[in-house]
């Protein structure tokens, strides 16, 4: 199958025109935004943000009694979500006092097996937004650092940090779209995606400025390499969302693991984008840079 | 023959031979042992998330900042609230810091109301039906005074080279703070560029005793181990493994049993006074006069009446060497010493409200003294804390999330290995790839059980993503040595392997750096992926991913030869 994608996206890549190539990836771009913009307005914040950085208390347990039912026996705290999962139930309460959420944590830990809690102050939540925040965009200018340090050229360096911003934009707008929060999980996913997304970029552009032959023939030879990279990588994340995410199905003695579901799924939206970003963006602004030089210096 | 010599020259190659004993060590740290009827066992410590139990983290309020005020308004203020009485301000003169307060009012003061005002010494003389006093005093110590009464907490004042810097140990907005200062015409202290001197927080110092009163408190109960970090300056996170959240607050937000005792005769005591009779704590000092280290500690009126009868009861006021002062922290000896001759004979005959409470003259002693400061207060925290996180994961699930991220692993490295299989539809390259992955897992693994690292859910994430960033990098090095679909002449694969780790040196650059601002800011929870990932890459890079280009090369060499035959 990942043959069959390889030899469709080269195809697809030679019969087009760099303009052509690229408008498809800056499209999905600026759609993107859009999205994450309507959210910004809507909302307050571009990505709906999870109980770690909003504050409040997350209890799961193993239950069989129904959603609705918990719903009425919490009633008197600030109850704001009740989610089934397979044996297990999710409840997502407001900020309350310091007793009422000793009350509750007791009451809970002596009913139900298997429990997790996890409580955020609201002031500490907003701090952790903040370091987030901070982190991304540090994480990002460092790479861009590192990316200029390497090639040392405006265009192609530009061309790995663009795609590496487009492929963040494109999977949180995708956050946005499924509902997936922003939790300190998925943050950790984001910066990953930086991580990945530059493997094949650097690839690319290593192998069509360093290396001898028409710039489509490497193009091509890197897109071999690097689209056998993200398939594996995409393969190892499809099989860990599944299992952290549905394996209860399968089995009662198995719940759902929030952290690792949020992170697979996330990078798995990036690597999608960056397959995009890569092999369209990145490669059309190559290709563009190089049949420019080439001409200069032939003048 | 030929292969003979292959199999050498690949063992006598040094990063081969660096690679086998990380890998040996790293089974070493690891410990795999199968234990029957409790299954697999290994030497790894797991995070909470794994193994069960709560954490707590506590902000530490307080601010930290540098005041001044109008001494006219600020000591009228102070002295009137104090007397509860008007007062005229005839003169107030500054010396070096120490400030003469003049003043005059028609109560009759003695020096005990000034003293008990504990702004500073006084001179009282009464003439014609007015009090005339000169109080000394400094300023820093009216403005602690104010705010200490004002927010009812404790306010610490320290010189510093650039002023008087005051930690206030409660929370307190910069603007509250403010409007506070106004009221005594005062105003928070500006830097040279304008900017109002004032942190949130506390200073690291009051972190450090908070952290060590609470690492004690929980220590004495007999809970071993438990962790107390903190976390920035203004975070303290407390690990409970295998207790689970309702009993974790009780422990931390419950204040200790302090009691006092008189001893009787060798074995035995009675009780005196319990904690909630010590009305407050001072610092731990030197007395000049007798040489010792002290702790000081006021009591209640009640308290020290008490402390009084039962002194004289057993007799310690007239026998003070025979019956002992002891003290408890919850039921534990803390201190045990007799009433100095002075004070048993003061006791004799009235309540003693201030004690000293010696330790003895060496730097033992002072740690002594420092360490009952804590034990006097009976947990009870210097700084007002807020509980602004929790968690809690029972062992139960705990246990199946280990299983559970195992089986992800392990099916993640059959989906990919099922790619490459696909892609390179050959054996020779599939096994050492995937050979090449999990020894990498290994070595994170050995790594971790080296240093003690503790596993958490999001450290084995870390461990995927960093073996995801691995087999790119292996594929890269496949494709780089295998460009023409074969095996390149000697030279030409040397330069074709340099090139390829050029491109992986890049990208594992880049992986760190963007990792990197995790592992420097406060996330606790996404500190075990920055580091797992870093790690793993550098182990990567550094030993498993040459091995596998030496490896690689021999074996497609090998059987190229084979096919030859």
């Amino acid at each position: 199958m990942e043959v069959g994608l390889t030899e469709r996206l080269d195809s697809f890549v030679r019969s087009h025109n760099d303009k052509q190539l690229a408008a498809i990836p800056l499209a999905l771009f600026l759609v993107a935004l859009v999205i994450l913009g309507i959210m910004f307005v809507s909302s307050g914040a571009p990505v709906k943000l999870g109980m770690e950085f909003e504050g409040g208390t997350m209890i799961s347990a193993a239950t069989s009694e129904s959603a609705a039912s918990l719903e009425t026996k919490y009633s008197d705290y600030p109850i704001i979500d009740v989610r089934e999962a397979g044996s297990r139930a999710i409840m997502q309460f407001g900020p309350m006092s310091n007793e009422q959420q000793g009350e509750l944590v007791k009451e809970v830990t002596d009913t139900y097996s298997s429990v997790e809690i996890k409580q955020i102050g609201p002031v500490y939540g907003t701090a952790l937004q903040k370091q987030a925040l901070n982190a991304v965009i540090i994480s990002f200018i460092g790479m861009a650092i590192v990316v200029f340090l390497i090639f040392k050229t405006f265009v192609p360096s530009f061309a790995v940090v663009i795609s590496a911003f487009s492929d963040i934009i494109i999977a949180a707008a995708f956050m946005s779209i499924f509902g997936i929060e922003l939790s300190l999980g998925t943050v950790a996913a984001l910066l990953m995606i930086i991580g990945y997304s530059v493997d094949s970029d650097i690839l690319l552009n290593t192998r069509v400025l360093k290396r001898r032959g028409t710039p489509q023939e490497n193009i091509s030879n890197a897109m071999h390499t690097g689209v056998t990279m993200t398939t594996t990588t995409l393969a190892a994340l499809v099989v860990m969302y599944i299992v952290s995410t549905y394996s209860y199905l399968i089995s009662s003695s198995f719940s759902q693991i929030t952290l690792l579901s949020d992170i697979s799924i996330v990078l798995i939206f990036g690597l999608v984008a960056d397959l995009l970003n890569t092999w369209m963006l990145n490669t059309s602004i190559l290709r563009w840079h190089v049949a420019k030089a080439g001409k200069r210096r032939r003048a | 023959m030929r292969e003979e010599d292959e199999q050498q020259s690949l063992f006598k190659d040094l990063r081969v031979i660096a690679f086998i004993l990380v890998l040996l060590g790293s089974v070493f740290f690891i410990q795999p042992w199968y234990v029957p009827g409790e299954g697999f066992t290994t030497d790894l410590n797991y995070g909470l998330d794994l193994e069960g139990g709560s954490w707590l983290q506590i902000k530490l309020q307080g601010a930290v900042t540098q005041l001044d005020a109008d001494m006219n308004i600020l000591s009228k203020k102070l002295i009137e609230d104090g007397i509860d009485e008007s007062i005229d301000i005839k003169s107030i003169e500054e010396d070096q810091g120490t400030y003469s307060v003049t003043f005059t009012t028609e109560k009759l003061v003695t020096n005990d109301e000034i003293d008990i005002l504990a702004i500073g010494q006084s001179n009282i003389r009464r003439s014609n039906n007015v009090s005339n006093v000169i109080l000394y005093t400094s300023k820093s110590g009216m403005i602690s005074s104010y705010l200490a009464d004002r927010l009812t907490t404790e306010v610490i004042p320290e010189a510093t080279t650039d002023g008087t810097e005051y930690e206030i140990r409660t929370a307190i907005s910069q603007e509250d703070l403010s409007d506070l200062m106004a009221e005594v015409g005062g105003y928070i202290v500006e830097d040279i560029r304008g900017n109002p001197i004032y942190k949130e927080g506390v200073r690291t110092e009051t972190r450090d005793m908070t952290k060590e009163i609470l690492s004690d408190k929980i220590n004495s109960i007999g809970l071993k181990d438990i962790p107390v970090k903190t976390v920035g300056d203004d975070y303290i996170l407390i690990d409970f493994a295998g207790i689970d959240l309702a009993t974790a607050k009780d422990i931390a937000e419950k204040p200790g049993k302090f009691e006092i005792r008189i001893a009787t005769t060798e074995n035995e005591s009675v009780h005196a006074i319990y904690g909630d009779e010590i009305q407050s704590v001072g610092i731990a000092g030197y007395n000049d006069n007798d040489g010792q280290w002290f702790t000081p500690f006021t009591l209640t009126d009640s308290g020290a009446v008490a402390l009084q009868e039962v002194a004289i009861e057993t007799g310690a006021t007239r026998n003070p060497l025979s019956h002992n002062l002891i003290m408890y922290l919850d039921d534990n000896e803390v201190y045990s010493a007799p009433l100095s001759p002075s004070a048993a004979a003061n006791l004799d005959k009235s309540p003693i409200y201030s004690w000293q409470a010696s330790t003895g003259g060496d730097e033992e002693s002072k740690k002594k003294a420092e360490q009952l400061h804590i034990h006097l207060r009976a947990g009870a925290l210097p700084v007002n804390v807020e509980l602004i996180g929790s968690g809690h994961v029972d062992a139960t699930l705990g246990k199946q999330f280990k299983t559970q991220s195992l089986i992800a692993g392990l099916l993640s490295l059959l989906a990919v290995a099922f790619v490459v299989y696909r892609r390179y539809g050959k054996p020779e390259i599939l096994i050492p790839m995937v050979g090449t992955s999990i020894s990498e897992v290994i070595m994170i693994l050995g790594f971790a059980g080296a240093i003690g690292w503790q596993l958490d859910l999001p450290s084995i994430a870390g461990i995927i993503a960093a073996i995801g960033t691995g087999i790119d990098h292996l594929v890269i090095i496949t494709d780089e040595v295998l460009y023409e679909g074969k095996l390149p002449p000697r030279k030409v694969y040397i330069s074709r392997i340099t090139k390829a780790f050029s491109i992986i040196f890049a990208a594992a650059a880049t992986t760190i750096i963007a990792m990197s601002p995790l592992v420097l800011m406060g996330f606790g929870a996404l500190k075990g992926f920055a580091i797992t990932t870093i790690i793993g890459v550098l182990i990567g890079i550094l030993i498993a991913r040459p091995v596998y280009g030496k490896v690689i090369h021999e074996v497609l060499e090998s059987s190229g030869n084979k096919n030859k035959e």
